[in-house]
């Protein structure tokens, strides 16, 4: 850990105040008693979360040992560890992690390099004109994903889109596999950049425009000040929004994908998740689906333990 | 310290939403012994014996004419049957592509939570799943055989060819309701200014190749598409396409696949020459058929399901164009063998009232009278083909739509649309079909493809 780090300490400690110093100890029924509170409000949140995540969680374990195809008339099969196994073996699967790796890494500049960018420049603009700029940016935020994929499908059309007309060369964006991945990621971006803008401003928000003033005053430059002073402010903000990007962009593809390329052409638009959707619910292999599941939770449960140990380490804490 | 502790409350959420991604499968199973030992056949309902079902069908998610359609033909059933309410409701599922795999996943769904509705409209490419693993009632053991067989009698009796077409091991399981055969449609006006004669449409691929790189020669518009070739085409017309040239993608007593071998690579070479000549344009079936409406496109193989969008199409557009239909093509020397698209009505009901209800929902859906507003609004096959001379049916009707003859024609040739076994059958038939496609639009080896593919496919067989 480094730079400045303080811990709050300011409020006294209760237990040297409120506790008189007894002569005796309560009964250890009456202490049981005493302690408990504090777990009966956790028990709750602890509850829901088991009842909604961890056991769910042992049940598709269960699930990814047998092959079922969800249907109570029909008895589950044990196989063992053939699910994982037939997993591994599936050329399908490693192309569509590459995909998904691929993508996630596309999206990373509509979510964490252009938002950065637009909040830059429109937080020197002020008044009025600043809040109708930010509202025009969040608006595509505010589109329902399969509402907003049935117009882009008109405007990609080969021969009569908007698009196409525009730049005057007829591109299949969604029946060709270079177009098609370009199209499903500038999609999912312009839905995305609206909020990422956001939350990035929200981000400049937060730092104190002393630093800035200080560094004036020593006649930083514009760029200085912003290379030097903002950017590492705003880092835990953007290690954020890569974090988002890399454990939400599978789901927010998911729509665009059943909607405009169903995964083609020639699997060139699949991911992770749009496969697993296949797997369970479409092929009614809930087993394999299952296993898969797993996989890909421990894949991200690693990917993301190491991008928060990164945020740990590069983010700069401004107290 | 705050954002840091929120980025890692969001990692939890995330990798939680992961996880409950699967929890809708780890459900579990209530034992449900739904048994289909029903001894003797279901009651007649009694007068006053109120019974209302639930009916489900893919074509309620299509808006316009087949949802009209339909919703008509549910209020005529129940004006006729006052004792009987029906729900008419579609496919419970989030997407909207894949109206048979779809359709499908919505029973499974509702069968897993202990709730299918009691009549259903299914495809006949699930068809091996829907009787073994879905549980649909076998009609012969419900109704009777005599009862099944009477119904697909009458006054214009069914084509022969499509009785048994929902029948599993012999017994009938769905009655075959609404289908289609690979129609070509094509655009009179870009034949002429093609210098085409309109009168005489291709007859084989070559021609069908010739006759497309004429149009796009002359008037700049694509030639011709097939849809026949893509994962959200479905296989039934790709089946139609393979068995043209003598081949099959499954043994006859489904134990094999054989869409790797050589009738069929042939066919599949035959469509990727298609496209990489130039003759077909490289679209998802989404762009291609609203394209063909609009007159952009000379030719198109399809499903007289779309018909009715052409028709809307050729009409509408600036300035209007001409809609004809013909046969499919053939290989040289060939003869064509039409497969069947569509669906069988299949019962889940399992109450004995229920069942006798949903049992007059099913005859009443494939009578000459529904028939009669089926093939005239939606444009599907009258299964009941003497319809079509009938002054009182279709007749006149049919005079003045010509375009149901080919389909009419191939129907007496019909060769069923063979679904695949086991409980992994989707996935065979996405597998064989993304080959399929990956051959056509984007220039794989053919044989190397499917071989692979065929292998791929082969472990998910069911294990005998």
């Amino acid at each position: 850990m480094t730079g400045a780090f303080v811990e709050i300490d300011a409020l006294p400690r209760p237990s040297a105040t409120v506790v008189p110093v007894a002569a005796a100890r309560p009964s250890p029924a009456r202490r049981l008693l005493r302690a408990l509170p504090p777990y009966l409000f956790l028990l709750p949140a602890i509850g829901c979360l088991a009842v909604w995540t961890y056991r769910p969680l042992a049940a598709a374990v269960n699930l990814s040992f047998f092959s079922w195809n969800l249907l109570p008339t029909t008895p589950k099969e044990p196989v063992g560890l053939d699910n994982y196994r037939r997993l591994l073996e599936l050329p399908d699967l490693w192309h569509a992690l590459w995909l998904t790796a691929a993508m996630t890494l596309a999206l990373l500049l509509f979510t964490v390099a252009l938002p950065t960018v637009v909040a830059l420049w429109t937080s020197a603009i002020r008044g009025r004109g600043r809040a109708v700029y930010r509202a025009m940016i969040f608006a595509p935020v505010l589109v329902p994903p399969v509402a907003g994929a049935a117009v882009w499908q008109w405007m990609l059309d080969p021969t009569s889109g908007a698009v196409d007309r525009l730049i005057g060369h007829p591109i299949n964006w969604i029946h060709e596999p270079g177009p098609a991945q370009i199209a499903i990621v500038v999609i999912t971006g312009w839905h995305l950049l609206g909020f990422a803008v956001l939350v990035v401003s929200a981000g400049l928000a937060g730092i104190d425009d002393e630093y800035t003033a200080a560094a004036m005053l020593d006649r930083a430059s514009r760029w200085q000040t912003t290379r030097w002073i903002t950017l590492p402010l705003l880092s835990p903000t953007l290690v954020f929004l890569a974090l988002m990007t890399v454990l939400m962009s599978g789901q927010l593809t998911f729509p665009l994908i059943d909607t405009l390329t169903q995964g083609g052409p020639d699997s060139a638009t699949t991911n992770v998740y749009y496969l697993l959707w296949e797997w369970g619910f479409q092929n009614f292999d809930a087993g394999f689906a299952a296993s898969a599941g797993l996989l890909f939770f421990v894949a991200f449960g690693v990917v993301a333990t190491g991008l928060v140990r990164l945020s740990d380490r590069l983010t700069f804490h401004d107290n | 310290m705050k954002r840091r502790r929120f980025a890692r409350g969001v990692a939890a959420a995330c990798a939680a939403a992961l996880a409950l991604t699967l929890a809708a499968c780890g459900s579990d199973d209530d034992a449900d012994a739904g048994g289909t030992s029903t001894a003797g056949v279901v009651p007649e309902l009694g007068p006053d014996q109120k019974v209302s079902i639930v009916f489900e069908s893919y074509n309620l998610a299509q808006p316009g004419p087949w949802t009209d359609t339909f919703n008509g033909l549910i209020a005529d059933f129940e004006k006729a049957h006052p004792n009987i309410s029906v729900t008419a409701q579609k496919p419970q599922t989030s997407t909207l592509k894949g109206y048979g795999s779809a359709s499908t996943a919505s029973i499974q769904a509702q069968i897993a939570t202990g709730n299918a509705p009691d009549v259903a409209q299914l495809t006949f490419g699930d068809l091996g799943y829907t009787a073994t693993a879905l549980g649909a009632k076998p009609l012969d053991d419900i109704v009777g055989r005599d009862a099944v067989q009477e119904n697909f009698a009458g006054t214009h009796p069914f084509a022969p060819t499509a009785r048994t077409l929902g029948d599993v091991d012999g017994k009938t399981y769905g009655v075959p309701f609404v289908f289609s055969t690979p129609v070509l449609y094509y655009n009179a006006d870009l034949f002429t200014q093609a210098g085409l004669d309109p009168e005489k449409p291709p007859t084989t691929w070559d021609e069908f190749k010739t006759a497309a790189l004429a149009i796009k020669a002359k008037t700049g518009k694509n030639g011709g598409y097939i849809d026949c070739f893509t994962k959200v085409s479905g296989d039934w017309c790709y089946q139609a396409v393979v068995a043209s040239n003598g081949g099959s993608v499954i043994s006859e007593d489904r134990t094999k696949l054989t869409f790797a071998e050589a009738p069929a690579v042939q066919a599949v070479e035959m469509a990727q020459d298609l496209v990489n000549s130039g003759a077909s344009p490289k679209l998802s079936q989404d762009q291609a058929y609203p394209a063909f409406a609009r007159g952009e496109i000379g030719m198109i193989v399809e499903t007289s399901a779309a018909q009715g969008t052409f028709i809307k199409g050729a009409g509408g557009a600036k300035p209007p164009w001409t809609l004809r239909a013909t046969v499919m093509p053939s290989f040289t020397g060939k003869p064509v063998v039409p497969t069947n698209s569509g669906a069988a009505l299949f019962m889940f009901a399992k109450d004995a009232a229920k069942q006798r209800a949903a049992w007059e929902l099913i005859t009443y859906l494939t009578s000459d009278a529904a028939y009669t507003q089926i093939t005239s609004k939606i444009g599907y096959l009258p299964l009941r083909t003497g319809l079509l001379d009938d002054p009182n049916g279709l007749k006149t009707w049919a005079a003045e739509n010509p375009l149901v003859q080919p389909n009419v024609d191939q129907l007496a040739k019909l060769k069923p649309w063979v679904s695949f076994p086991g409980n992994n059958y989707v996935q065979i038939r996405t597998g064989m079909l993304e080959a399929v496609e990956s051959v056509v639009y984007s220039g794989a080896d053919p044989q190397k493809t499917l071989t692979d593919a065929q292998n791929q496919a082969a472990k998910l067989l069911p294990r005998s």
